[in-house]
């Protein structure tokens, strides 16, 4: 226990306790009020300016970054509308890319079908000449082998039957004939 | 051998045949060595090879023809062979034996058969010819085995063709 509790206990007087709840001691007031307000004065008249200076270049910071995210957001507008439209223009691309190439397949199916009916058309017009002609040729080949085969047979026939009694009467008819006036 | 000289050869030929008093004989032998010349490849080429000299080829000619043709006939081919000139001996021949026909007002009729024709019958045939080309004709029988049956007769242009080789080859082409 200190000394100063020692006196207090003694004297009868509690020395931690102010006589109001809420105010010091008069003397405490005394000094401390004008104290206070000249505190109050130096940190208006010295720190206030230095104070308001910061809080002004804070304040400008902080519009310069809202500036500057306002612009960037402006910015990543610009880029997001020009994204969107490249968007919508490789979409209109692609689209157009898509209808060509339908249409080059559909022309080319159309051509190939086209390319095929005809070489078709040709292939049959060709086997059927082809088969004409295969059909004319055997038809020739066998009519000059009978033809051949035949001449063979009149040739053996006839040679053959040419006796002398033959011989004569050949040139006995081509007498009568040539004195009748049938010439052959 | 150009015309010329073949004419001039005939002419030379008719007038020594002529001269002789031989030409109906000569003229008939003549043509009828000229045929076998045609047809016989050895004859042909024997009379008409350079090779050989003249005088064997004359020697053949006799050789072939003595004795058996008039000798007015054997020396006018020997003639002819012996000037070099036997490749043309056909047609030399025939020229004189047309000469001769037109001498007698007659157009020569030759005669192809693949047998010999008699007397008759040749007698015959000339009268039949001379009925269908109304002309006289002075017949010249070839007997030629390619015609193998009938008669073929050509009297100037003018060809009748009774053969079996046409015949045939009528028939031949119709098949």
């Amino acid at each position: 226990m200190s000394l100063l509790a020692v006196l207090a206990t003694a004297a009868g007087h509690d020395e931690t306790q102010t006589p109001s709840k809420f105010w010091p001691e008069g003397y405490e007031m005394l000094f401390g009020i004008p104290a206070s307000i000249i505190v109050f004065f130096l940190l208006w008249k010295f720190a206030g300016p230095v104070v308001r200076k910061g809080m002004a270049a804070r304040t400008a910071k902080i519009q310069g970054e809202l500036d500057a995210g306002e612009a960037a957001r402006t910015d990543a507008d610009a880029e997001a509308a020009q994204i969107r439209r490249a968007k919508g223009d490789i979409a209109a691309e692609r689209a157009r890319l898509l209808a060509e190439a339908d249409a080059q397949a559909t022309a080319l199916l159309a051509d190939g079908r086209q390319r095929l009916a005809d070489e078709l058309v040709e292939l049959d017009a060709r086997a059927q000449a082809e088969i004409a002609a295969a059909t004319s040729r055997s038809g020739d080949e066998l009519r000059a082998e009978i033809a051949r085969l035949s001449a063979a047979a009149v040739d053996h026939v006839v040679t053959g039957s040419l006796d002398s009694a033959t011989h004569q009467e050949l040139i006995e008819s081509f007498i009568s004939k040539v004195g009748a006036g049938a010439l052959s | 051998m150009n015309e010329s000289r073949i004419e001039g050869y005939a002419r030379g030929l008719f007038e020594i045949a002529r001269a002789e008093g031989t030409i109906d004989e000569v003229e008939d032998e003549l043509f009828r060595f000229a045929r076998l010349y045609e047809n016989s490849d050895e004859l042909r080429n024997a009379l008409s090879d350079e090779q050989i000299p003249a005088a064997k080829r004359q020697a053949i000619v006799e050789d072939l023809l003595g004795g058996k043709v008039t000798s007015t006939t054997t020396q006018l081919i020997s003639m002819v062979v012996g000037s070099g000139r036997a490749r043309e001996l056909p047609a030399i021949v025939d020229r004189l034996v047309a000469r001769a026909s037109s001498a007698k007002n007659l157009e020569v009729a030759e005669v192809r058969t693949a047998v010999s024709l008699t007397e008759d019958q040749q007698t015959r045939l000339a009268a039949a010819l001379a009925n269908a080309t109304g002309k006289q004709v002075n017949l010249k029988v070839v007997v030629d085995p390619s015609v193998l049956g009938g008669v073929v007769a050509t009297v100037g242009d003018t060809v009748i063709d009774g053969t079996v080789r046409t015949r045939i080859e009528q028939l031949k082409s119709r098949l």
